[in-house]
């Protein structure tokens, strides 16, 4: 596989064609400088195979401090040594990331103005930034270069700058954002860039590598840079020769959610534009591709059409920190799928999330969280209740740990709401591949309380004698079940559960409007209003549908999604009572009462947990609390681990 | 002011206090790593220097499923205890006693941080983090309470003076009072006396780990203002439960649940101060323990009145002693005037406690900030040769320089250009219920007269002028001036900007489209003024939201009710693209972005709440000509008042 294969760069070798790109990680210190959590997470990823490793931006001025947690260039001389000790005896080139986010910053942390090359607010926080003058603009140059020597002094390979999402050099470059009329505007435009470009390679020297993160769709014809003018423009920022590498990226002030889009954009979406940048840079200028790139064969394919000398990889090795491991030793459909759903590694967030990933918890966590990997002491007869991706991961981790493992699920189907609803369905057939390579039986349509012998007693459920085989360690993975509904049912009206509509177990009336209840502000709601456009109408207590959106990046976008498919939106309202034909609003504000014409409603809320079975030494996922796929993959994997605690016979130690 | 009983020392248990003004618990968001820090203690101190009655830190957490939002202090693990007595001897050495408030946030959190379900008494999910917690078993309710022994020994090894239990506001204590969150049908649940047990446990826990050296509370809440949730009249009868405990000193109350009406906890300036006294004084007839009434008290004799008029014993002044740390020194002295009063505005507490950033103030950039401070002793001294420092400017970024060169010793004047100082800030205080805002350029010239500034007004600066003057420093405050969007044609009439509508320069009448591009009061207070006045008024945003950043100073939900009243309409994913003005009134096209569908407005009026531009002319001129010169607040890039405040702060103490 050319995935695998070594990359000449500069004077440089790439092992592999497979980059881990500059990701916001908040593993930073309180004082921005890189943490020991910084080096495990990227020495995890060298050891798994990834080629070049680009660490997180760090900010080359103190004009910037874009997020709370944003590493901090003159404070990361010693991260960056570590990194790169950390990484290099895998063989992995370890390039600084070097970061000016210009308007698009914080004036929180810094309590200073921002400095950009125009004053155009920052479309969230609305921020008008400071018009950068001649010192200024001298002072960031500056800044880039002094960086640039101190990474390449620290050990690093090169650096890479950021002229891509939140870039002070690409609002230079754009029209969007450069409104000047000075020698850095107008024709002007490149100036910036080229003056930081020369002045990083003039402080490094000839051999480290320099590399060029480019937006090269703004997403903003009117005024932004567009696939059209990319490929000159990139031809131009590398004529000078300065320049090894360009990583074609896309986005701007208007589209940061389409930088690293989610499921519901396509795969490979720069697939064109880096053709066309590929096309017009000479051969001593490799060419990346990003965007979406989470699939290895996808990636061979675009390594072999001539898209691109290497591929960024990024959230496929958040998933799978093996995948090139992997792929080079012929294990490529083994590889855990990156569901692009961007729950857990968006985490440019006021609250400072650590980066994670759904399908590997431990991702972010390499310190703390164990990944499962590894042989039991003692091997248990496992019985795990419910094959959801709780039950699933559980079984999983378990049987590779050497534990005998059975899963039951009472459905005819395995995976839970996860095979049916939001984008989970990979990481449900990978983890039933894995089980089935395992010898994992997974038996459906069979009922988990009568396999262990429970019966229902007036206390409850209790053991009936003739249970399952003494000794065996019961594992609780059942999921979920309607929560409590906080409106009032007419006796002739239709509510539906959302669940339940998912996995075909109810269906909607054939025509009518229906409402889909939704307090969570969640992606199911959302999909659902968006599948049946103008009959839906979404009731939400917030003055934004699919609220919870904003984390994953689809607030805005599912928005959009909604408005064009002409679903209605009922914003700030409680829904009160259910009748036949109708339903009952309020106004969260007035208190004012509303009726809006429907056949049926969908409950999209919260729901609770199934109840615990007496004889369950374990429990996880929905089970426990319903949540999201990430708490059913971790409380899984943990469930597996607890079986070391489980002495002989069975006998759980609390 | 004749305060007779704000001064009149008070026992409560074991602690006696030399006042009854309280710096009560919040958040600060100081943590670090879980651990207090030398900022919690410079904080506390200063107001125990300031001359408060008692401190009650911020919450401790008493368990590892409780980590809602990530600058929380563990208060489970040990290693707090050497933080911990950093801070109660910082506030010791004045003499002041300080609490400790311990808490477990059940359900009102996530497990973002903890990577562990979160625990509740009932599996209701919290509207704020919307996570369904896992219902505690009676094991896991043992557990629960021991947490709350540990920490209060921690507390007790850490030097601290009593304990007090949240259950209220956002705390697992106050979900199992409730009926709205406590659903249980075991010992735990059902009646009041059930669902009051958890608390009489943790009471009892705890006072036999502290014994009777340390003081004891209870804070609860008089009405959560959630459907179906705590009432005063449960609120007195689980105060009369506390009591017949025996083993408490003190009740503290509140209003409100923190993660759904958390507007009427720390309301804003349109809630009327005393709005929640009702609470204390109903409790206070019940019970004969001290009990400690809060709510908006900015004032000493607010405070005062409130004791006089026997609603409570103690008083909770938070944010007057966040602005102020002399809130109660001042008082004291017979000085109230000169007290910093709070605006009620929660733009930099409230509003930065939201978005996980450390608590701040928008008028005292020292709040937040005071270890640091502390620590910068040359900036604390008096400089050792005075210099003429000149002022251009006298909003809230000029006169915070003057305020900071003055204080150091430099003579300082400021010049302004219009008749009164204030700039913006005194505009944006014109409209209704927002009054309170202009207490900064109250509180700013009082603090110029005490440091001896020179103010005067009427002065249309120039270059030629500044230099004759011949200063040693020239801070340069000009402020800004309303920009003219690109689609609004040169020779339109009827169109003006929220500035214009205050000055009074512009007097829209019938119907109103208000652009908000700003999305903070800028675009509301004017849509109210004109409402009041009579007009039809539509606001129009390109955001999501109408006033988005109402939210994160509590604004939204009472603006939403009054704007309804009004008949305010508020539109939003409108994109303004070009204006036909006519003779009376204009049509605008406005692009409703997700579709791309056009829509027009035809009205008599159009007021522009959008970005202005920075007024920077002087600025330049005086660079060139060579004068030592530095800038501040919107004349750099138009923001709101407390970057000027920051920015003022910054240039004037470095004069």
């Amino acid at each position: 596989m050319r995935l695998c294969e070594p990359l000449p760069l500069g004077r440089h070798t790439v092992p592999s064609r497979v980059v881990f790109g500059p990701i916001v990680t908040n593993l930073a210190t309180e004082e921005r400088s890189l943490s020991e959590r910084h080096v495990a997470f990227y020495r995890r990823r060298a050891e798994g195979g990834a080629g070049l490793i680009v660490t997180e931006g760090a900010s080359v001025h103190p004009s910037d401090w874009p997020y709370e947690r944003a590493p901090l260039a003159a404070r990361c001389a010693d991260g960056w040594a570590a990194v790169v000790a950390a990484c290099r005896p895998s063989g992995a080139l370890v390039l600084a990331g070097l970061d000016h986010a210009g308007g698009q910053g914080s004036s929180a942390y810094s309590q200073r103005e921002l400095w950009a090359p125009s004053r155009v607010p920052e479309v969230n926080s609305r921020e008008v930034p400071k018009w950068m003058e001649a010192a200024d603009i001298a002072a960031v140059v500056g800044g880039f270069a002094a960086s640039a020597r101190s990474a390449v002094e620290a050990g690093c390979d090169g650096v890479e700058l950021n002229a891509g999402q939140h870039s002070l050099i690409r609002q230079f470059l754009s029209g969007l954002t450069n409104h000047r009329d000075d020698a850095w505007g107008g024709d002007g435009r490149t100036r910036f860039a080229t003056e930081v470009i020369d002045a990083v390679r003039a402080a490094m020297g000839p051999q480290p590598l320099l590399g060029l993160r480019l937006s090269c769709d703004e997403l903003a014809p009117w005024a932004g840079i567009t696939p059209e003018q990319a490929p000159e423009l990139a031809a131009a920022l590398c004529a000078s020769g300065a320049v090894d590498y360009v990583c074609v990226v896309r986005g701007a002030i208007f589209s940061v959610e389409k930088t690293r889009a989610d499921v519901h954009e396509p795969e490979l979406y720069n697939l064109d534009v880096c053709r066309a940048v590929r096309a017009m840079l000479p051969p001593s200028v490799a060419v990346v591709l990003q965007g979406s790139v989470v699939d290895a064969e996808r990636a061979e394919a675009a390594l072999g059409d001539g898209v691109c000398d290497a591929v960024e990889m990024t959230r496929a090795q958040l998933a799978d920190p093996d995948l090139v491991a992997k792929v080079r030793s012929g294990r490529g459909g083994r590889v855990r799928p990156c569901l692009r759903c961007n729950q857990a590694c968006q985490v440019r967030d006021a609250r400072n999330p650590i980066i994670s990933c759904v399908v590997e918890p431990s991702t972010g966590h390499e310190l703390g969280e164990p990944d499962g990997q590894g042989t039991a002491a003692r091997p248990h007869d496992v019985l795990v209740i419910g094959a959801g991706p709780a039950g699933l991961e559980a079984a999983r981790v378990a049987a590779a740990r050497g534990h005998r493992v059975t899963v039951a699920e009472r459905r005819p189907a395995p995976g839970g709401l996860a095979a049916v609803a939001g984008p989970a369905a990979p990481l449900v057939r990978w983890q039933l591949a894995e089980l089935e390579r395992l010898g994992v039986a997974v038996r459906t349509d069979v009922d988990g309380a009568e396999l262990i012998g429970l019966v229902e007693t007036p206390g409850g459920m209790a053991r009936a004698p003739g249970g399952i085989a003494s000794g065996t360690v019961v594992v609780q993975c059942t999921g979920s079940r309607p929560g409590r509904r906080p409106f009032e049912v007419d006796g002739a009206a239709v509510v539906l559960d959302a669940a339940a509509l998912c996995l075909g177990e109810e269906a909607l009336p054939a025509e009518g409007t229906v409402v889909l209840f939704d307090p969570i502000g969640g992606p199911i709601a959302v999909a659902l209003a968006e599948a049946l456009g103008e009959r839906a109408v979404l009731v939400t207590p917030d003055q934004i549908a699919g609220n919870e959106l904003s984390r994953t990046g689809d607030l805005a976008p599912a928005n959009v999604r909604l408005q064009q498919r002409q679903v209605r939106i009922e914003r700030r309202a409680l829904l009160r009572r259910v009748a036949a034909d109708h339903v009952v609003l309020e106004d969260r504000f007035s208190g004012e009462r509303r009726t809006v014409g429907a056949v049926a409603v969908v409950d999209c809320g919260f729901r609770e947990p199934t109840p615990p079975l007496e004889g369950a030494a374990f429990a996880a996922g929905d089970a426990v609390a319903p949540r999201t796929v990430l708490e059913a993959v971790l409380e899984g994997r943990r469930a597996a681990l607890a079986l070391d605690g489980v002495a002989a016979g069975g006998t759980v130690r609390r | 002011m004749s305060a007779e009983l704000l001064w009149t020392p008070l026992a409560l248990g074991p602690v006696r206090t030399r006042n009854r003004i309280v710096f009560s618990a919040h958040l600060t968001n100081y943590a670090s790593g879980g651990l207090p820090t030398e900022q919690h203690a410079a904080y506390y101190a200063a107001r125990a220097e300031g001359g408060a009655g008692l401190i009650i830190t911020e919450e401790h957490s008493t368990h590892r499923t409780d980590w809602p939002y990530e600058k929380l202090i563990h208060g489970f693990h040990r290693s707090v205890i050497p933080g911990y007595r950093r801070i109660t001897e910082a506030v010791h050495r004045h003499g002041v006693p300080i609490f400790a408030q311990l808490n477990h946030n059940g359900g009102q959190a996530s497990s973002m941080y903890s990577r562990l379900p979160v625990w509740a008494p009932s599996p209701v999910a919290d509207p704020l983090f919307r996570e369904v917690p896992k219902a505690v078993t009676s094991a896991e309710i043992d557990d629960i309470v021991a947490g709350y022994a540990q920490v209060a020994e921690h507390c007790a090894e850490g030097g601290f003076d009593g304990i007090e239990l949240q259950c209220s506001h956002s705390s697992i204590v106050r979900g199992f009072l409730s009926p709205a969150t406590n659903f249980r049908t075991d010992e735990y649940g059902g009646s009041l006396a059930n669902r009051a047990r958890i608390l009489l446990e943790i009471v009892a826990a705890v006072r036999r780990v502290i014994g009777a050296r340390l003081a004891l509370g209870v804070r609860l809440c008089g009405d959560e203002l959630i459907e179906g949730g705590t009432t005063i009249d449960e609120a007195v009868a689980v105060a009369r439960l506390v009591e017949a405990s025996g083993q408490v000193d003190y009740i503290n109350t509140s209003i409100g649940v923190a993660t759904a009406s958390l507007y009427m906890i720390e309301a804003s300036m349109h809630v009327p101060p005393g709005y929640a006294l009702f609470i204390p004084s109903a409790i206070r007839a019940a019970v004969d323990l001290p009990v400690v009434g809060v709510g908006r008290f900015k004032d000493p004799l607010q405070a005062e009145r409130a004791l006089a008029e026997g609603h409570c014993d103690l008083v909770g002044v938070v944010r007057g002693q966040i602005a102020d740390p002399e809130f109660a020194a001042k008082a004291r002295a017979g000085a109230a005037e000169e007290i910093r009063l709070c605006l009620s505005c929660n733009q930099e507490c409230v509003g930065r406690m939201g978005l996980n950033r450390w608590l701040g103030c928008i008028e005292n950039p020292h709040t937040g900030r005071e270890a640091e401070r502390a620590a910068a002793t040359a900036l604390l001294r008096p400089v050792a040769r005075p210099r003429r420092v000149l002022v251009v400017g006298g909003g809230p970024a000029g006169l915070q320089a003057a305020i900071a060169a003055a204080r150091r010793g430099h003579r300082v004047t400021v010049w302004e250009r219009q008749a009164e100082a204030g700039g913006l800030v005194r505009l944006a205080a014109t409209v209704p219920n927002r009054a309170e805002l202009g207490d900064l350029v109250r509180n700013q010239l009082i603090e110029c007269r005490r440091h001896g500034v020179q103010l005067r007004f009427g002065v249309d600066a120039d270059a030629a002028m500044v230099a004759a003057e011949r200063p040693d420093r020239v801070i340069v405050a000009t402020g800004s001036v309303p920009a003219r969007p690109w689609w609004v044609p040169g020779d339109a009439v009827a169109v003006c900007d929220v500035r214009d509508v205050l000055e009074g320069t512009a007097r829209p009448t019938g119907t109103v489209l208000l652009i908000d591009e700003i999305g903070f009061h800028h675009a509301t207070s004017v849509a109210e003024l004109l409402a009041d006045r009579g007009c039809a008024v539509e606001i129009a945003t390109n955001a999501m939201v109408v006033g988005q950043d109402l939210g994160v100073t509590l604004d939204m939900e009472l603006w939403w009710m009054r704007a309804q009243h009004k008949g305010i309409v508020q539109s939003t994913d409108l994109v303004p693209m070009g204006m036909d003005a006519r003779e009376h009134g204009a049509t605008v096209q406005l692009l409703h972005h997700p579709t791309g569908a056009m829509q027009a407005r035809t009205v008599d009026w159009v007021v522009l709440a959008v970005p202005a531009t920075p007024l920077d002319g002087l600025y330049h001129e005086l660079c060139r000509a060579g004068l030592a010169v530095e800038r501040v607040g919107d004349c750099i890039a138009p923001r709101r008042a407390h970057a000027a405040v920051i920015d003022g702060e910054r240039a004037g103490s470095a004069c």
